[in-house]
């Protein structure tokens, strides 16, 4: 969504509006660079629907996410009725979270994304990190610390 | 046949009321857990329990087709049934008397758990599927924590004691929850599920024994018969609670 180009389609428009909606616990983050968002229906008289997908089901920001999305989709002309949707599938996965959510959760947040293979590099200086808890402040994140910088650092995952 | 029968609503419901009760009774650690981290992570899990609940009873509300959620809807049948209208097992619905209790019911839960939603990972009804996917990976990390707590536990004298008086106390009640629900043959016949829940007593038994080796467990045996159609006393005390705020106004809107 960084290159955003003008479109005057309804869908477009509706994409758009989803992707200024932050993740609330990562201010700065788009749902939409998270991958949360999964599906955008249009009709010809205005109606949107809108289906997201949870990182975790016991995600407590789901109904906060989902009232943003609605708000924001409304606000756009010409907009019917808007619905939104959590959806059963697909399942969430790490790969979802673009280079650009990635680079601002690291620069802005020290927040790292768990590394598919190996250790997770540390956000402020690219040495490996090692996990300490798997357990951290929310659902979708644990707690790492860089041996190198010495920083503790919070670690998205997806499993 | 559609997989939506009056039997398969049954089994969902059976199984929907387990976590349901579960997640409950796990957000009763939040703030007395035994340290902070412990207060975000079980309080993390409980919100897991509580939304496949709300997916279980979902696939009743809606009969399969897999719209979107009737918040109400689930809400009637999550609080406002009678007491004998509920199947839950017995496990969920007893008051923990301490945290090695809670924690031995959350590791006997969710290993059986775990085995559960392997049952209707290739059902025929899709929303069921679907849920089951997202649910099996998250219960491998419900199990991880219950392990990794045990893990530290089980090294020193005192707590390896209380685990095994609390194991010895709780395994009776927890397999309650393979006792055979109404509707399961039919959930079966039509492909919800792939077999009876109770086929997979032995595989847990044998995760219960390599958990706890050094605990005289002594036979496990077959469920008691009609666990599920009785609740325990401490239900009523457990719905109370549950319903307290609601009750206050039940029309507000959450």
């Amino acid at each position: 969504m960084s290159t955003m180009t003008v479109d005057n389609t309804l869908r477009d428009r509706a994409v758009a509006a989803v992707a200024t909606v932050d993740d609330p616990e990562i201010p700065g983050v788009s749902i939409v660079d998270l991958g949360l968002l999964e599906t955008v229906t249009t009709t010809a008289d205005g109606t949107v629907a809108i289906g997201l997908i949870p990182t975790f089901s016991g995600c407590p920001a789901l109904a906060m996410i989902a009232a943003d999305v609605e708000a924001a989709v409304t606000l756009l002309p010409e907009v019917g009725e808007v619905t939104v949707e959590w959806l059963r599938s697909p399942v969430w996965t790490i790969e979802r979270v673009t280079d650009d959510a990635r680079r601002t959760m690291a620069t802005n947040l020290t927040l790292a994304v768990r590394a598919d293979s190996g250790p997770t590099p540390c956000p402020r200086c690219d040495s490996p990190t090692v996990e300490k808890s798997e357990f951290g402040p929310s659902r979708c994140r644990a707690v790492h610390r860089c041996d190198s910088c010495l920083e503790v650092i919070e670690v998205m995952r997806d499993r | 046949m559609t997989p939506m029968t009056p039997g398969t609503a049954e089994f969902l419901l059976a199984f929907a009321d387990d976590e349901h009760l579960m997640g409950q009774q796990h957000t009763e650690w939040i703030g007395i857990a035994p340290f902070l981290e412990e207060d975000m992570a079980f309080a993390s899990i409980a919100q897991d329990e509580l939304s496949h609940a709300a997916l279980l009873y979902a696939i009743v509300t809606d009969k399969g087709q897999g719209g979107p959620p009737d918040d109400r809807a689930i809400d009637r049948l999550a609080f406002d049934r009678n007491a004998d209208d509920y199947r839950s097992a017995q496990i969920v619905e007893v008051a923990c008397t301490g945290w090695a209790h809670a924690l031995v019911r959350h590791w006997l839960y969710d290993t059986a758990e775990e085995l559960r939603w392997s049952l209707v990972a290739r059902s025929e009804l899709e929303p069921l599927r679907d849920t089951a996917a997202r649910a099996a990976r998250e219960e491998r990390f419900h199990v991880r924590h219950a392990d990794g707590l045990i893990d530290v536990l089980v090294r020193t004298p005192d707590s390896a004691g209380r685990l095994a008086g609390a194991v010895n106390d709780v395994l009776p009640l927890a397999t309650g929850l393979f006792d055979p629900v109404a509707g399961e043959a039919e959930a079966v016949e039509a492909g919800v599920t792939s077999a009876p829940f109770d086929t997979l007593l032995p595989e847990w038994t044998d995760r219960v024994r390599a958990r706890f080796p050094d605990i005289d467990i002594g036979a496990i045996a077959a469920p008691a018969s009609a666990g599920r159609a009785r609740r325990h006393e401490d239900f009523a005390a457990l719905m109370a609670r549950m319903n307290e705020v609601r009750s206050i106004d039940p029309t507000a809107i959450w």
